[in-house]
């Protein structure tokens, strides 16, 4: 049925601990340097958000052996891609190189694994939180809804949960970040232990490992990390919210706790989504966008994470249109979808939409080494890559719905962007369940696979 | 599972590791085929994963709009995947979901792009529903008014963002109303509003023809599979009359002023600074690309480097050329401190004038030209990629060579072609600066950067009539 090819690769470990993944293609003169750090914004303590990727911008001013500017410098004199990201979970840096600069950019990356405390300091640490302020008003506070997710993930996962403070951080906490803290962050989570290497493309397989040993192998083990347990969220009761910001548009968010990623119900769940929301006959957009034209747009996701997830429908309303009213409707449509089911036709659509999103995955250097740069690291197996489509085989309409009650039954938030002074378009507060319906849903802790 | 040992001699980290000889980037040859109908077809094979690129590459695009009705050209693509002969468009859009591809018909200001992205085991269905939205379609009213609703709604929606309402009002301070350039592909509330279904059929009728248009296949499957393919699902297509005209631009405004959009409360403030540069096929590409790279056109340049590393007012500064049909824009833009307001806009024009007036050093020189034969080389990696430089030769009118000569072009820039480019596209006297912040608290310091009065616009860019 499918004609995803599973990716071979090899898979080695340093005797620090550094474990590293080779994928060989020489169809291009590209090769793809993944370094993936187990750690994001849930590592972080209240008061000090926004550190790991406050971080993760220190790591491109230099380290003890590399000038500040020089690793943009170097990289950008040969053409190559380059860009780091943190999320909740990781932080990851790569390089997109013409193949014959492989050594280069790995020899820069063992530097920064290795070498960094030496070469921060305070005007570096300075500059950098500046910039980062920039880029969270860039691309957050002058952004219409910009800050939803972060109202949203601070409801849904509740005070002191890691997922409840927002990557970027906040203004105050950033101001509040020391050098110290920046070091005692790099000591606990930059060691080579706590990290994979993936590289992908046109190389010469023995060199590569020679070269991985030479500039890695030397770097000292840190000290081990305990794994971190799955950390579901639960609301004790329904959240509702309303917003009044500088917006044309009125916006309903409706979050609910949800599965972890990786495991069946995450995937279940993203095949229910796809047939609420994804395409002009799906069940939401159809009478949300088509018909009644209430709606200007609908998106429903799930967003599974290391150690919870969510679930989200997103809808955006026509000028002045009644957030209530779209409630109503979206509530009948998923009662609707429980007590007639789903059909094989729309699981045997979303397999396919998969398939080809995976298929998009495997047609770059990048995007391989992050595939399995990203499996290894969240799930501890880098053939997690390849077995993330296997997922989706095999799926039953009543898994479907089954999945879906254990989330929709569970209290969620509910979040009204509405422009000022009219806050008469929000939804009222009394909240509908929409899988009270149907057969009854076994009540099981919401997001536990 | 293999552990590596330390290596017998200590490294010395300071020193950079030589690089392998450079890959050769070997260019797939492009195969040139033809339908009954005339229609061109040019395919690359690349046999990587299993999928498959199908493009239309139509040479009429939003200047070609008609007088009055900016949007036309954009609506009419949107629109030909929402009804055909045989199929609504909940069928359509049931059928390209079924087989996990996406289909996307849009208009730039240039031309229109059709581009259908399969797995090559659904490729048959995947033509069909392409070629049928293509050379088929029937333009429901009812669909008509709904697209042209849902393109209102945007259109209100879009001022909302202070980056898109900067973008928007540059171009048509820097060109002018009256030129194509001057207005979004996507038009405005007033011609949308105006728009009928007479109109995208008109404008159907004119433009989509084999005679305007150019097939592009990119990916896995050969000339021989798939010519037969698109003959029998596009071989009849003849299109309708065909009146298209080329389009008659009057030169582009470029009033040298400062324009301000005010913004209440917006906590960072974006900068516009250019005017109308090159078009794509002019003989100044390789200098002004490698002039840019040092100016503002990577993480390195000059601009990022200032306003970024040195000064921390930004997330990220930048300058660019849009090469186009016709002379495209040259934009410095970002998104800046809100209470530094006037120090990045005048670091900006000393950047601009800078090079402008001294051009750029050997070492420079070689840095970017080498950073862009280096980038040439990951420039063809993926279907899409591959697509996308077969349609530059085909827009622009570029030589089929034109690949094979990319490297040598590049590496014969002289830092006295940088400098001719410099002293022509660069004089900060000649552009205009537009800002969209809080006037409350930066436009004291715009008023000081000494390029005279501050004219206020309104979020679309016209005049606004204010008292001081």
């Amino acid at each position: 049925m499918s004609g995803v090819k599973a990716l071979t690769y090899e898979q080695f470990l340093l005797a620090n601990g550094l474990t590293v993944v080779l994928h060989h293609d020489g169809t291009s003169p590209v090769a793809a340097v993944m370094v993936m750090y187990h750690a994001g914004s849930r590592n972080e303590v209240p008061g000090r958000t926004g550190l790991a990727h406050l971080f993760e911008h220190l790591m491109f001013k230099g380290s003890e052996h590399v000038p500040d500017g020089e690793h943009f410098r170097l990289l950008q004199e040969i053409g190559a891609v380059v860009n780091g990201s943190t999320s909740e979970d990781r932080t990851n840096y790569y390089e997109v190189v013409p193949s014959n600069y492989l050594e280069l950019a790995l020899s820069l990356e063992s530097d920064r694994m290795g070498f960094l405390p030496g070469a921060v300091d305070q005007a570096k640490l300075d500059n950098q939180r500046d910039v980062v302020k920039n880029e969270r008003r860039q691309n957050y506070d002058n952004v219409p809804y910009g800050t939803a997710y972060e109202t949203i993930a601070r409801e849904v996962f509740g005070p002191g949960h890691p997922y409840s403070w927002p990557v970027i951080g906040s203004m105050e906490d950033l101001s509040a970040a020391s050098l110290e803290d920046v070091k005692a962050f790099f000591r606990k989570y930059y060691a080579p232990n706590n990290a994979c290497i993936a590289v992908a493309g046109d190389f010469e397989r023995n060199q590569v490992m020679d070269w991985i040993g030479k500039y890695f192998g030397p770097l000292p083990r840190g000290s081990s990390l305990a794994k971190s347990a799955l950390f579901p969220a639960e609301l004790p009761e329904e959240r509702h919210l309303v917003s009044e910001e500088n917006v044309q548009l009125p916006r309903l968010f409706l979050t609910w706790p949800g599965p972890p990623r990786g495991t069946r119900d995450d995937a279940l769940l993203d095949v229910l989504t796809t047939i609420l929301s994804s395409g002009k006959n799906s069940r939401l957009y159809r009478p949300l966008v088509f018909e009644k034209k209430i709606a200007q747009g609908v998106t429903a996701y799930t967003e599974g994470k290391e150690i919870a997830g969510t679930v989200t429908i997103d809808v955006s309303a026509k000028p002045d249109g009644d957030l209530g009213e779209i409630e109503e409707c979206l509530h009948d449509v998923i009662e609707r979808v429980f007590t007639d089911g789903v059909t094989d036709r729309e699981i045997e659509a979303a397999f396919n939409g998969k398939e080809a999103q995976h298929t998009g995955r495997l047609t770059t250097a990048l995007g391989i080494a992050s595939g399995l740069a990203t499996s290894f690291t969240l799930s501890g197996d880098a053939e997690n890559f390849n077995r993330d489509i296997e997922r989706f085989r095999g799926i039953t309409p009543d898994e479907v719905l089954s999945a879906g009650r254990r989330v929709f039954s569970s209290h969620h938030v509910t979040l009204n962007i509405v422009p000022r002074g009219k806050s008469s378009l929000a939804s009222p507060a009394t909240t509908r369940n929409s899988a009270h319906t149907g057969t009854p849903a076994p009540h099981t802790a919401a997001g536990t696979p | 599972m293999t552990a590596r040992s330390d290596p017998p001699v200590p490294l010395d980290r300071t020193k950079r590791p030589a690089a392998l000889p450079l890959p050769r980037v070997i260019l797939p040859p492009v195969e040139k085929g033809e339908l009954s109908s005339g229609l061109p077809v040019r395919l690359v094979e690349q046999h990587r994963n299993a999928q498959v690129v199908i493009s239309i590459v139509l040479q009429s695009g939003a200047s070609m709009d008609p007088r009055g009705k900016s949007g036309t050209a954009s609506l009419t693509a949107a629109l030909l995947d929402a009804g055909t002969g045989s199929r609504d468009a909940l069928e359509i859009s049931e059928s390209v979901e079924f087989i996990g591809a996406s289909l996307n018909f849009n208009a730039g200001a240039d031309a229109t792009f059709g581009t259908l992205l399969t797995l090559s085991r659904h490729l048959g269905r995947g033509i069909a529903l392409f070629a049928d939205a293509l050379s088929n379609p029937s333009f429901p009213l009812q669909e008509f008014e709904r697209l042209r609703s849902q393109r209102l709604t945007s259109l209100v929606a879009l001022k909302d963002r202070a980056a898109s309402v900067a973008s928007r009002a540059f171009m048509r301070v820097i060109y002018g109303e009256e030129h194509p350039y001057g207005k979004d592909p996507s038009g405005t509330e007033e011609s949308v509003g105006g728009l009928s279904r007479d109109d995208i059929c008109g404008f159907y009728g004119d433009h989509y023809i084999p005679a305007n248009a150019t097939l592009i296949v990119v990916g896995d499957t050969t000339m021989a599979e798939i010519l037969p393919i698109l003959e029998a699902e596009l071989g009849d297509w003849r299109g309708g009359p065909g009146r298209a005209a080329a389009a008659v631009s009057p030169p582009p405004a470029a009033p040298a002023s400062v324009y301000l959009i005010d913004r209440p409360d917006a906590p960072q403030s974006e900068i516009r600074i250019g005017s109308p540069a090159l078009a794509r096929n002019s003989a100044d590409y390789f200098p002004a690309t490698v002039m840019n790279r040092v100016l503002g056109g990577q993480f390195s340049s000059r601009i990022n480097m200032n306003l970024r590393e040195k000064r921390g007012l930004t997330y990220g500064a930048r300058s660019s050329f849009a090469f186009m049909k016709q002379a495209g824009p040259f934009i410095v833009s970002g998104g800046f401190t809100g209470a530094k307001t006037g120090e990045a806009a005048g670091q900006l024009l000393l950047e601009i004038d800078a090079m402008h007036r001294e051009g750029v050093t050997d070492e420079e020189l070689e840095f970017s030209r080498k950073g862009l034969i280096g980038g040439f080389a990951l420039s063809f990696e993926t279907p899409y990629q591959m697509a996308g430089a077969l349609q530059s030769l085909i827009l622009y009118g570029l030589p089929d060579d034109y690949y094979e000569r990319y490297i040598p072009n590049l590496a014969s820039v002289t830092s006295a072609d940088v400098m001719r480019v410099a002293r022509s596209m660069l004089d900060g006297r000649g552009m205009a600066l537009l800002v969209v912040a809080d006037a409350n608290g930066t436009r004291e310091g715009l008023e000081s950067l000494g390029r005279g009065d501050v004219v206020m616009l309104d979020t679309s860019g016209s005049p606004m009539r204010v008292s001081v």
